[in-house]
């Protein structure tokens, strides 16, 4: 770290999150509220519509995040922009994960964790933008069955559906266990599972932390590492063998960059 | 025409060993428990009840399907299906 940002770089963190945060508060009352509100009401595709306001949101995010933030760079590898109508399974290690995926893909639905399908407003946007409950209650059961009857279709319309299958964020960096669900959908829809790597935002966002770590030399990276698709006869290899396949990708290259750095 | 339980046991058991990679399951094994089978895998059944019963579910008796936990309770379910149906 240069000598200059070293002595700023506490206010610079300060500063910088408060500014985050209130693109993430205001700007998404001010902005993009009433955009959601029209659409919900207005709308020819509502669930479309509100995919692409919550792209429009992430990406802004990153935009700003980019063009503001000292020492931050972003490598993300053309293949994993030119995905589409796929199953995309990522590693997961900040909560930047799943917002970077949205501001690259327009038409993307993923799975979240039940609860916040029962949070005021976020809740509602989660729904109307056909999001999928991770597991099926009483409640969100009529969300789930549609939502997976739905999904062969999406899919095919080109659109993707990106898991992160550990459930949960990496604090050490290793491969947690794998959820089973979505390899049962890429079954279930004969959807071929592109496999992405993401590296280093936990080191702009850690687990745990509030501030923002900026004024440091980082490179968020995000390549596509690998793919499993059907055979001849439009079969997905057994599930228990998909979870091997995409587990022994992300530790291959996990251990690989590791050495190479 | 009636679906005799011992033919709706013998699909059953086929689907299982075919989509689901499950061989041979109890009749009264909790197949949440004891083979992970959730709500996609219930989903993806009912496609093939679909097919056993011959006609399609309205979503109201497929959100019926998804609390099932044993083949027992699966077999009651379609032949209550086909009850309806007819």
């Amino acid at each position: 770290m240069q000598p200059f940002f070293k002595h700023i770089k506490p206010a610079a963190d300060l500063i910088l999150t408060l500014i985050y945060w209130t693109y993430f508060t205001l700007g998404y009352i001010i902005f993009f509220l009433p955009l959601y509100l029209w659409s919900a009401f207005f709308s020819k595709d509502p669930e479309q519509s509100f995919q692409k306001l919550n792209h429009l949101f992430y990406k802004g995010f990153f935009g700003l995040v980019r063009s503001i933030t000292p020492g931050l760079n972003f490598d993300i590898d053309e293949q994993v922009l030119s995905v589409r109508s796929s199953i995309i399974v990522c590693n997961h290690i900040s909560y930047l994960d799943p917002i970077l995926l949205i501001s690259l893909y327009e038409k993307h639905k993923t799975i979240v964790k039940n609860i916040f399908f029962k949070l005021p407003v976020f809740g509602w946007v989660l729904k109307r933008s056909g999001y999928m409950p991770s597991a099926s209650d009483a409640k969100l059961s009529e969300v789930m069955l549609r939502q997976v009857e739905g999904m062969h279709e999406y899919l095919a319309s080109g659109g993707n559906l990106f898991v992160f299958p550990e459930g949960t964020r990496s604090r050490d960096g290793n491969i947690g266990k794998f959820e089973k669900g979505l390899f049962k959908i890429a079954r279930f829809c004969h959807a071929p599972v592109k496999v992405f790597f993401i590296q280093n935002s936990n080191r702009l966002f850690y687990p745990g932390k509030f501030l923002f770590n900026t004024c440091t030399k980082n490179v968020i990276k995000l390549k596509l590492i690998g793919e499993i698709t059907f055979d001849k006869q439009g079969k997905m290899p057994p599930v228990d063998d998909m979870i091997g396949m995409v587990r022994s990708m992300m530790e291959t290259y996990n251990m690989d960059s590791g050495k190479k750095s | 025409m009636k679906l005799e339980r011992e033919y709706i046991l013998k699909e059953l058991s086929r689907i299982f060993n075919e989509k689901f990679e499950i061989k041979n399951p109890g009749v009264d094994d909790d197949l949440r428990e004891e083979y992970e089978f959730d709500s996609i895998d219930a989903i993806e059944l009912l496609v093939e009840i679909e097919k056993i019963l011959g006609f399609p579910l309205s979503q109201e008796q497929k959100k019926m399907a998804m609390e099932v936990r044993t083949i027992e309770q699966i077999c009651d379910y379609i032949q209550r299906m086909e009850y309806v149906g007819v």
